[in-house]
């Protein structure tokens, strides 16, 4: 029977030890880990055409791109994925409804204020809102769901400049397609 | 011998006890196989076989309640009643010899499973072709790595396991010139960008200034991962803090600050493990048969490249042909990227070869036995 201890003793030393911390000096990267469920792999990722005459600046943060469309006024377009349902339709039309100062929807006013169009990549559900009082902002955004993510392309800013931008961007939205 | 002492000794060494825990090993083979349905394989083999005592949470109750012995209670105790039975029982002759051989084996393959369960690390590499990787990563555990990028070629990089995280509220390490603060661990997360109605963020550094943060049970079903975060805030010995910063594996851009001229970055990523080798993809085939799009072959050919062991050269990997080196095993398991991403299953067990051996043995065990009670039989006169 006593034999038996030490091998029990072994088992349990075994089954509790802790995890430390580790120190290793390791040649920088060359391309970011392919695996993480961060940015899009290739395979995941959507390209558009940005509408001719846009200023595209490099991705920050969480948003894959800004572009800026030309003419006066102050209007800019960004491109975010995140995996999941990110909060569902409704959290996030009411954010940007929220974001322009407009009250939150329920269902029956997300339905009517929806429109569709269609993309090679899917179909974009497309958004449009406009602000209350004398300086009105404006934002348009399509929502596009691909493997797992919700994309969310969306343009904002002056009304004036966001209506003048309005149709590219549509056209944009149009272009989306999945990488080759 | 104390007659209590006798009689647990005949207790731990009877057959009765043995049918008794192959019957609880059925029972939970069964459960173990049902449960997967809603675990996961993983988790369910965790919770039935991999554990000392199955246990119950009843709904609502923050307690749990051991309902049912685990694979290792079971297997622990038939170890000791097939090695005190073959002790206590077996006669030690020539002509029980093969069940010697037979019990050793069996007893090996118990020893074997408890070396899988305590030692064996599963991870995978994702690689690309024209990559080279010399790390694996864990898919189910996470790390926070701490890194300093200040050399051009180098990163000084701290991993500190998912484990400190949960359980730690202040971690400190004497080669950091800086403590961290976990301010919150979530497993699993949903990341909401962040309204000007919602309450402010908990991050008031980096990326996640602008980020909602909502907590999501985790998810251990086979093909699905957790989206982990991590608040976390660096703060030096004289109390400075550099801000809490909101990390996450689903957050892809990098986080970081500046303290005494050198340049740190943080990352929550799938735990590391390092290799003393490395491996780079040259090409990665999908066949299919053809004029149909039904796979017929996978394969990865890598080069090996180990300068310790001198060892170089081009190794192919494929569906049933795994790579062996360094006390590991790669294995080809999925892929990605228009067939450009290979993916490989990376296996360490130091116990691996436990199996081969008991099978082994009491293969020849068994015809130890039955080639004597054969030969036996046939000299005995019609």
């Amino acid at each position: 029977m006593k034999a038996l201890i030490p091998l029990l003793v072994i088992l349990v030393i075994s089954a509790c030890r802790d995890e430390e911390i580790t120190r290793v000096r390791v040649p920088k990267e060359d391309a970011p880990v392919v695996a993480a469920p961060a940015a899009p792999e290739a395979s995941q990722a959507l390209h558009w055409d940005t509408p001719a005459g846009w200023k595209e600046l490099p991705g920050t943060g969480m948003r894959l791109a800004t572009m800026i469309p030309p003419g006066p006024g102050k209007a800019e377009a960004t491109v975010v994925a995140l995996p999941g349902d990110v909060g569902g339709e409704l959290a996030n039309v009411n954010r940007w409804r929220g974001q322009i100062g407009l009250p939150a929807f329920d269902e029956k006013g997300l339905a009517k204020s929806r429109t569709k169009t269609s993309s090679k990549a899917g179909p974009v559900t497309v958004y449009d809102f406009t602000s209350d009082g004398t300086k009105k902002t404006r934002v348009v955004a399509g929502t596009l769901s691909s493997k797992g993510r919700i994309w969310f392309f969306k343009l904002t800013g002056d009304a004036d400049a966001v209506a003048a931008a309005r149709a590219g961007f549509l056209t944009m939205l149009e272009g989306i397609h999945a990488a080759h | 011998m104390p007659r209590t002492e006798s009689k647990l000794v005949e207790i731990l060494s009877s057959l009765k006890l043995a049918i008794f825990c192959f019957v609880l090993l059925m029972i939970l083979v069964v459960a173990c196989t049902l449960a997967q349905v809603q675990l996961g394989t993983f988790l369910a083999v965790e919770k039935y076989i991999r554990s000392f005592l199955v246990w119950w949470t009843p709904e609502g109750a923050p307690f749990s309640l051991p309902v049912f012995p685990g694979g290792g209670l079971v297997g622990g105790v038939l170890l000791i009643n097939l090695v005190m039975a073959q002790f206590l029982r077996l006669e030690r002759s020539w002509r029980k010899a093969g069940l010697w051989i037979v019990h050793l084996g069996l007893a090996l393959l118990f020893i074997g499973e408890f070396g899988t369960a305590l030692f064996q690390v599963e991870s995978r590499i994702p690689i690309e072709e024209g990559h080279t990787r010399d790390w694996s990563e864990d898919y189910r555990k996470m790390e926070l790595a701490v890194i300093d990028s200040s050399d051009a070629m180098f990163d000084d990089v701290r991993a500190i396991p998912e484990s400190i995280l949960m359980s730690k509220r202040e971690v400190m390490d004497p080669s950091l010139p800086f403590k961290l603060m976990i301010r919150g661990y979530h497993e699993n997360a949903e990341l909401l960008m962040r309204t000007a109605t919602d309450a402010p963020s908990p991050a008031t550094a980096g990326m996640g200034t602008g980020v909602k943060l909502r907590g999501l049970p985790v998810v251990t079903v086979d093909d699905a991962e957790n989206t982990a975060a991590l608040l976390v805030e660096p703060v030096t010995p004289d109390g400075k803090s550099y801000g809490v910063f909101l990390l996450s594996n689903a957050l892809g851009a990098p986080q970081g600050f500046a303290h005494e001229g050198k340049s740190w970055r943080l990352a929550l990523r799938n735990r590391r493990y390092y290799l003393p080798f490395s491996l780079t993809l040259k090409d990665f085939r999908h066949d299919v048969y053809p004029g149909t799009d039904i796979p017929k072959n996978f394969s990865s050919l890598v080069r090996l490249k180990d300068a310790a062991a001198a060892d170089d050269r081009d190794v192919l990997i494929s569906m049933n042909d795994p790579l062996r080196h360094g006390g590991r095993t790669f294995y080809q398991a999925s892929f990605g990227k228009d067939d450009t991403l290979s993916v490989l299953q990376v296996v360490r067990n130091p116990s691996w070869t436990l199996p081969y051996l008991s099978c082994l043995m009491v293969a020849l065990g068994l015809i130890w036995h039955f080639g004597a009670s054969l030969k036996k039989s046939l000299k005995r006169p019609a």
